[in-house]
This record gives C-alpha cells, structure tokens and sequence, in this order.
C-alpha cells in the first residue's frame, strides 16, 4: 500500500509551537498538541504551493515576507474546522422558535426590526438555518430583517454566498423544509431560495478582533455555536466581550450545546428556557435599553 | 426588576453571582461558600466549591469539607465537598486518610473516592489496605482508585482480585487494569471475557496485547447482538492498531479479516459503527473497515474525517479499501461533507492510476481551491500522458502553477516529448509566464533561442520567467541575460535575474549581487542576500555583515543564515546578532555558532542564552551547547535544567547535559 506520507516534510515539536503560538495570536484558535499530524497535513500545501521545503522556513516566511498576511489568512483557513449542516442542533433551535421568538416580536414590536448574527458562521448553513426559521414562524414577514453571518475564512463565505449545497449539508434537514426554502440545481444538489437569501448578509471578521467588530451591527440574538471550542480562555474572554457589546440590552446569545460560559459568564445572565439554556446580557438598568 | 430576577432562575443567578462576588479572604468567607454547597442549584454550589478553593486557610477549608461529607441525606452537598475536596490538592491528602478509618463505612468509601482523584502515589500502601475493608462499596472504591493513580503494586492487587467471588470487584479490577494500562496474563483476561457482566471491561484490557488470540476474540465480539459489547470490541481494536505503527498492522489486520469475513452483516454494523458519537468507537470501526477491504465502505470511513483526531487513521484506512474504494469516492466526491471531501482527495492521489485521468478532469471542473491542488499532484501520479494538457493549462491558474510544474515534471520522464511540445505551444500561445520556467527547466538548450527572445518581452512576467529560466539552461547565457536585467525597471525581473545569479555563483555573479545588494526594492535586496549564500559568494560577506544590524530583523535574520552558509560569521557579528530583539536573529546566529569552530567564545555566547525570555531561544542555545561538547559548560547546563520549566526547553537541556557527561 502507499505510504500516506510519503516525501513529506516532518514538523518538528518545535516548528509546531512556533505555528500555533503564530495562529493563535492571530485570531485565538488554539490548537492542542495532539493536532500535530493534523495540523502538518493541512499545512502541505501551503508548503508546496509556495515552494517552501520545511516548517522552519514556513514560519520564517510567515514572520517576513512580504506577503505574510495573506499567507496567514492562508494557513488559518486551512487549519480551521468549518464543520457545519442546516438545522444544526434541533433542540435548541426549536426553543429558539416557540420561546424565544415571541418574546423578539413582542420586544420590537414598535421598531418591526430584528438582526440575527451567526458568528463563525462557515459556509453558510447556520445563518440560512436562522432565515428560514424566521421565515417559517410566520411572525416576521413585512418587518425588516437581517441574519449577518460573519467568518474568518473567506473561502468559506464564498461558498456560503453560492447558496448551493449537497446532502451532507442537507442531513438533518425535515423534508418539508427542504421543499419550501430551496430549489433543486442539479444532481444531489439544492439552492437557498432567493426570497430566503434576501434575508442574508455575509462579511469576513475575526472575532479576535475588536475593533473591527464595529463593523457587526448590534443585534438582537447571536448565535456563536461550535467556534469558542477552538479558543483557549483569554481568547473566549477577549470574544465574549466583543459579542456582548454587539448585543443590544436583553439580548440573547446561544452557543453550541457543548459549551458554556462557567467561570466566564459574568457579563450575561443565564436563562433558563423551558426546552433550553441561553444566556442574555442584561437590561440597562431602568430603561427599555434600545 | 427584569423578569429575570424575579423568576427561579434569576433567583439562582442572583445567589450564583453573590456567591461569585465573595472575597475569599473576607471573614465568614469559609461559612458563605459552605452554605452555598448546600444550594439546590448545581451552578451555585459549583461556584461554592470554586470559592473554597480560594479560601487561604486550607486546613480549615479541609476540615470543614470533611464535616460536610458526613451529612447523610445532603447528598447533593456531599458530591459538591467531595469535588471540592478533590480540588484542595496533597493539604486533604492526610485528613482523608484518616478519613478512611472512620466507623461510617459510606464516609471510608468517600474517603477512598477523593484519594483516587487526588491521584497522590503515596496513599497507595493506604488504599491497598482498604481493599480487605469490611464493607464492599469501600473496597470497591478503594480498588477504583487504584486504577486511576496507581503503580505496580497497585497493578498486581488488582490483578489478584480477578479471581475473587465479587463481581463488583472483579470488574473494578479490569477497569483499573485496562486505565492504568497494564496487561495480566492473557490467559486470565481470556476467562473473563465469556462472563456477560464482565465481557464489556475484559474486551477493553484485550486491547492492550499484541495482535493474535486476542485480536480474534475481540473481533469475534462483533457478532454479539448487543451494541455496546460490539462497540468495546471496536475500542479494542482501535487500541490494539494503535499501539502499532500504521504500517506495522499487517497480523493484525490478517487475524481481523480472517474473524470478521466470517461474521453475517458486519459490514453495516461496522458503517453504523463509523457515524457513531464516539471518537474511540469510531478509531477502531475504521480498523475493522480497513481490515475487511470492504470498498463499499468508502464513503461513511471518508467521512469520519469530520473528526480532526481520526484524520491519519481515515487516510490509512482508505488505502485499505483498493481500487473500488477510490471509484466510490470519486463518484462520491460531490455528496461528501467538506473534511471528507479534503481526506478523499488526498487518498486519491496515492490511489490513482492511468485510467483516473478523465475522473480527475470532472473533479477538477467544480472542486474547491485546495482540493484542486489535491488533484493537481494526483494528475501528475497518473504517470499517463492524458494528463499533460490539463496540467499545462493549469499553469495559467496563479493558486495551482507552482503544483502543476511540480505534476508535470513528474510526468516528462515519463512522457518528455508530449510534455515539452504542449509547453512550447502553451508558450507560443502565451498561455502563462509559468510554462517558461517549466519549459527552462525540462527543455534544454534547445529552448535558449527562445528564452532570449522573451526577455524582451513587453510584460515584466514573461520577461522575469524567461530570465529564471535562462539561469537553469545555461551558465554563460544565464548571466549575461540576467546581467541585463538587472537594469530592468521592474522589481520582480530584477529579483528573477539575482535569482538566477544565486544559481549561476562565479565572481561576477557577486559583483552583480553587491549591487542588487543595494536595490532601492525591498524584495530584491531579501532575494539578494538570499542570493549571495546559495552562490557561495564570499566577497559579499562586509555587505552581509553591515545588515545584521538593520531594523528590519527579516533582513538581519537571513544576512546571518547567508553569512553561516558562507562559513564567514565572525564573533563581531554573532555579538550583533545575539544581542538582536528579535529571536529569529538570535536563533540564527546560534546555529551560526554550531556550525562554526568550536570557539570558546561561542559556548560562552550560547550560555548566555541559556536564560532567553524565549523558550524556542533556550532550546536553540541547549542544542548549540550538546553539540560543542565543551565539559565546562556542564554545570551552566544543568544549572539551567533545574530552573527550566517550559517542556521542550528541558527535553532540549537534558540532551545536552547526557550529551556532555558521557563525552559524546
Ligand atoms: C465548526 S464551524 C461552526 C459553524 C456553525 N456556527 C455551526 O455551529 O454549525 C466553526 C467556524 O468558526 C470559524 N472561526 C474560527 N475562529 C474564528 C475567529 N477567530 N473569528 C471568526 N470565525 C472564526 C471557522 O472559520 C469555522 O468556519
């Protein structure tokens, strides 16, 4: 059988470091020792597209040359999950729906608006999962809606602004919802429904970075699931606080089921739903706080 | 007041946060957080156990937690001072070894709980003892722990217990054998394995031993009709292939194969098994696919790819599945998630042939960036000639050029002239500045007339490509077309020429190269010092040595690496260098040091790092220090190695301290 690895540059222990201490800087991903392998894999080609012959030298180049910072963009994108599917996580989003829906349209009733943020959003999946939520409660037809779905790897938005997509993102999606919010383009493949995707915006930001989290309008619920599993704790601190100061008082963040803000969460309060936990940042003090 | 506050769960939040909000040096701090331990909420009472962690008085802190274990019907404030006790670290370890002697046998068996989780090796004589407790539960806890924490004493008790009466000890015993990783004769793990209660745990600590009998009862397991019999089994096999290399499998996989073809339906079992939530679970069922051959199972073992961990095992296993497997995958690429999709692909390329050309082009129609790039190198594998047009197309893609030159090369000793003709076309047509350097490299001679005609060209790409390439071809005609080039007003023909000046070496080239030294652009004066090392061009070291010191340390770092190819670093530079800010530079003129004379000067310089803010900086200087072998540095060494705590920093020192005591 063929060797896997054959002819490929090793990384060493150090090399390794050297990188992760690199990619974590950048945007707060960290990756955990036993990541080697993986890590040495996806990194191949970026060696191999630029003629590079060893990880040592990588680093170098990632640290001087001139075009470091579209390398890193590179190297980030590569080394990042962008495991998504629509209809993620049911259960929370079903409680998404009959709890916390109502309270939304009740809360900004007078205003008719309402903004949705899916940080880390991937290809797309999450933020069209969001839309068409929206679409279907029925609640929210002539009022003025946004879901923004913001990632770090441009790759991915492209994808996500083709709107097409094959079974695996379609895995858990209920047949009638496929029937009413996407249309068939070819083989095993469907496209987000136009009036849905009227609906989405995507754009490139780093949760890492706060100022250009500016950028994000403030919004009434964000959905930041299955992306603060990479960070380490300064890292999730650092984006806790970006996210809170995109919300608008009372309102809601959800993260992904294996996740939690323990030891982290003084800035929201937790809320207990009846078919899930969310955490919400809290009223300004004596007013409606929009 | 919000809604929140006034609801049960803004209650919790408001004791969660209060009890947050606690001063831990405050006094009444220790009765605060005990309350908490005692609240509904499990939130609350974990901030509380938190909050006593921080309390300064620990023995106080220890000696009340202990009270608390003894409150019967709190259970929920009993778990919570257990974990907090198991947080307090070596200060519980005594009071809870007393604890063991208490008359309530439920506060021993805490007691023995705490202990395996504080994991301290020196209660283990205690724990040993409490194996002949009175009371079955302390004795069964006493043997947990022993599983978690300890040594081989702790191992050949729980070994003995796997001929006792109780059940509940004999399984705690093979559970504690199988996490402490230690292996009883197999002949008793084998009896074991038929006893329904106890198959579940034995499977497990069959994974320990090497391919053979045990490799067949394990996979002879697969064919219980209970799934999570069949699923320890999988965690086995997954252990046992694990312990292997992963091309050190071949018993292994033999014995497998040879069990599981023989098993009804086991190739849906094992698909099921692959989807599984488990990362453990889902390891050993790529082993048994990889076993069986099954090709049918291509597509669900790709995609456990979606799971980083199992990502080297998913690659190997596809290799298992043959010829079939790779048609599978390929008809499959378009249904596949993205991690599979990139692991797919990635197979492929070891598993193509001749006959993958045409699936390959299809792919390379809709696939995403880096996927292409997969499929690039697996058109050059092909070793078929079908694949030198689409690759010499592809050098025209700027992400893909550098690979498809690289597939292509591969592909001219097989095909040279099929190779050299589509190049020259492309480049008659003008397809891409790439093919030139392609065709410089693999043409010859014969190409020269060409290339000079290029490097007149009116755009600088055609022109820069043609200069390379020049260089590669031909020595005289090299220089003199780079010569000119150097003159060019565009930066990236002018990095071409020193490019090509690094190659030719000669002591025109350097006079050449001391003036691109000088080059108004930065990226010729980078590709200049670069140039100046790979030519061996001694004359320009005073040039080199004047930018170690410059403020840009990218520049400084590759000077010195330049200077130490050239043999020429003198101590002058190296105190420059080692004294540069940034750590790449230090770094650099350490291994300038270790390829120099052993000078005492440089181990003296290399000590001096032994104490660098920067842990990548020690581990150089450690290296640097193992390798001049200088006795006298020993004690600076393991000075250094007593202080260090940074892991790779250690491994590094140690080396050089074993490397200097035994005068290697
Ligand atoms: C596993 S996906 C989760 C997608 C989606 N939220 C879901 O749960 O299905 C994680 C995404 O987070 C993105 N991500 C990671 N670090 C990020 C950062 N610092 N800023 C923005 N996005 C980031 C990755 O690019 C990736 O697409």
């Amino acid at each position: 059988m063929p060797r896997f690895d054959e002819g490929r540059p090793e990384m060493t222990l150090e090399e390794f470091r050297l990188l992760r201490d690199h990619v974590y800087a950048h945007c707060g991903i960290l990756i955990h020792e036993n990541m080697k392998f993986v890590m040495e894999r996806r990194l191949w080609p970026r060696l191999e597209a630029l003629g590079i012959q060893d990880f040592g030298s990588y680093h170098r180049y990632l640290r001087y040359d001139a075009q470091r910072h579209a390398e890193l963009e590179a190297a980030v994108e590569s080394l990042t999950t962008h495991e998504t599917y629509f209809f993620r996580e049911p259960a929370q989003l079903k409680a998404f729906c009959e709890e916390l829906l109502p309270i939304l349209e009740k809360r900004n009733a007078h205003t008719r608006r309402l903004r949705l943020w899916s940080a880390g959003c991937s290809s797309g999946e999450e933020a069209y999962t969001l839309a068409m939520l929206l679409k279907d409660s029925g609640r929210f037809n002539d009022w003025d809606v946004e879901v923004i779905g913001t990632d770090l790897s441009r790759r991915v938005l492209a994808v996500a602004r083709r709107a097409e997509y094959g079974p695996s993102a379609l895995r858990a999606t209920p047949p009638d919802l496929l029937e009413r919010y996407f249309i068939p383009v070819g083989v095993n493949r469907v496209r987000v429904r136009d009036d849905v995707k009227a609906w989405v915006n995507f754009g490139h930001h780093n949760l890492a970075d706060v100022a250009g989290s500016q950028l994000v309008p403030r919004t009434d619920v964000v959905f930041c699931r299955n992306v603060m599993i990479y960070f380490d704790q300064a890292a999730r601190r650092r984006v806790l606080g970006v996210i809170r100061d995109r919300l608008c008082p009372g309102g809601y963040l959800l993260l992904g089921h294996a996740e939690n803000l323990l030891s982290l969460g003084a800035d929201f309060e937790l809320v207990h739903l009846k078919g899930d936990l969310v955490y919400r940042r809290p009223e300004l003090p004596g007013g409606e706080g929009r | 007041m919000s809604d929140t506050v006034r609801s049960p769960a803004g209650q919790e939040e408001a004791r969660y946060r209060a009890l947050q909000a606690v001063d831990p040096r405050a006094p009444g701090a220790l009765e605060t957080f005990t309350t908490g331990l005692h609240d509904e909420s499990w939130r609350v009472r974990h901030a509380a156990a938190e909050g006593l962690r921080r309390v300064p008085d620990a023995q106080g802190v220890t000696a009340r937690l202990i009270s608390v274990l003894g409150e019967r019907g709190e259970t929920g404030a009993r778990n919570a001072a257990a974990e907090a006790l198991a947080g307090m670290g070596p200060v519980a370890t005594q009071p809870l070894v007393h604890l063991l002697e208490h008359e309530d046998p439920d506060q021993r068996k805490l007691a023995a709980d705490i202990l395996g989780q504080l994991g301290h090796p020196e209660v283990e004589d205690v724990l040993l003892r409490a194996l002949s407790d009175g009371d079955l539960n302390v004795r069964v806890a006493a043997a947990e722990a022993l599983g978690r924490m300890g040594g081989p004493a702790a191992a050949r008790a729980l070994e003995g217990l796997l001929d006792t009466p109780t059940p509940l000890l004999r399984l705690a015993a093979l559970e504690g054998l199988a996490s402490l990783k230690r292996a009883p004769p197999l002949e008793r793990v084998m009896a074991l394995v038929e006893d329904p209660a106890l198959q579940r745990s034995a499977l497990r600590l069959l994974g320990l031993y090497a391919p053979g009998v045990a490799t067949e009862r394990i996979c002879r397991a697969l064919a219980s009709p209970v799934r999570s019999v069949r699923e320890a089994a999988l965690v086995a096999l997954g252990t046992q292939a694990g312990a292997l290399g992963p091309y050190e499998r071949g018993e292994l996989d033999a014995v497998a194969r040879s069990v599981l073809g023989g098993i009804p339906g086991v190739t849906e079992r094992v698909a099921q098994a692959l989807d599984g939530e488990d990362v453990q679970v889902r390891a050993g069922a790529l082993v048994a696919a990889g076993a069986l051959g099954e090709a049918s199972l291509a597509v669900p073992v790709a995609e456990v790819a979606r799971e980083d961990r199992l990502l080297r095992e998913v690659l190997f296993t596809l290799g298992q599945l043959g010829p079939d497997g790779r048609r599978l995958l390929l008809e499959g690429m378009g249904t596949l998630s993205l991690p599979a999709r990139t692991v797919a692909a990635e197979a492929l390329v070891l598993l193509v042939d001749a006959t993958s050309v045409p699936e390959l082009c299809a792919l390379l129609e809709w696939a995403e960036d880096d996927l292409r790039a997969v499929v690039v190198r697996a058109l050059g594998r092909t070793r078929s000639p079908q694949a030198v047009a689409p690759l010499v197309e592809l050098l025209a893609d700027p992400a893909l050029s550098g690979i498809a030159a690289r597939a292509l090369e591969q592909l001219t000793v097989a095909h040279p002239l099929a190779s050299l003709t589509a190049l020259e076309a492309a480049v008659e047509q003008r397809a891409t500045p790439a093919a030139v350097a392609v065709l410089g490299r693999l043409g010859g001679a014969r190409v020269l007339p060409l290339l000079r005609r290029l490097a007149r060209d009116e755009e600088a790409s055609w022109r820069a490509a043609a200069v390379e390439a020049a260089g590669r071809v031909d020595g005289e005609a090299g220089l003199e077309l780079a010569r000119g080039a150097l003159a060019d007003e565009s930066p990236r023909v002018r990095i071409a020429a020193v490019r090509s000046l690094g190659q030719q070496g000669g002591k025109e080239a350097a006079t050449f190269l001391g003036l691109a030294l000088k080059d108004e652009d930065r990226g010729v004066r980078v590709a200049a010092v670069e140039a100046v090392g790979a030519a061996g061009a001694k004359e320009r070291s005073a040039d080199l040595e004047s930018l170690v010191r410059h403020g840009d340390s990218g520049l400084a770092m590759l000077a010195v690496r330049a200077l130490t190819k050239l043999g020429t670093v003198g101590a002058g530079v190296l105190w420059d260098a080692l004294s540069h800010p940034d750590a790449e530079v230090v770094k650099a003129a350490l291994a300038a040091l270790a390829s120099a004379e052993a000078s005492a000067d440089g181990a003296a310089l290399a000590v001096s790092l032994l104490g660098h803010p920067r842990w990548d900086v020690r581990v150089a200087a450690a290296r640097v220090l193992g390798g001049l072998g200088r006795p006298e540095c020993l004690l600076a060494l393991e000075q250094a190695l007593s202080v260090e705590r940074d892991a790779l920093a250690r491994a590094a020192l140690a080396d050089a301290v074993a490397r200097l005591s035994s005068g290697r």
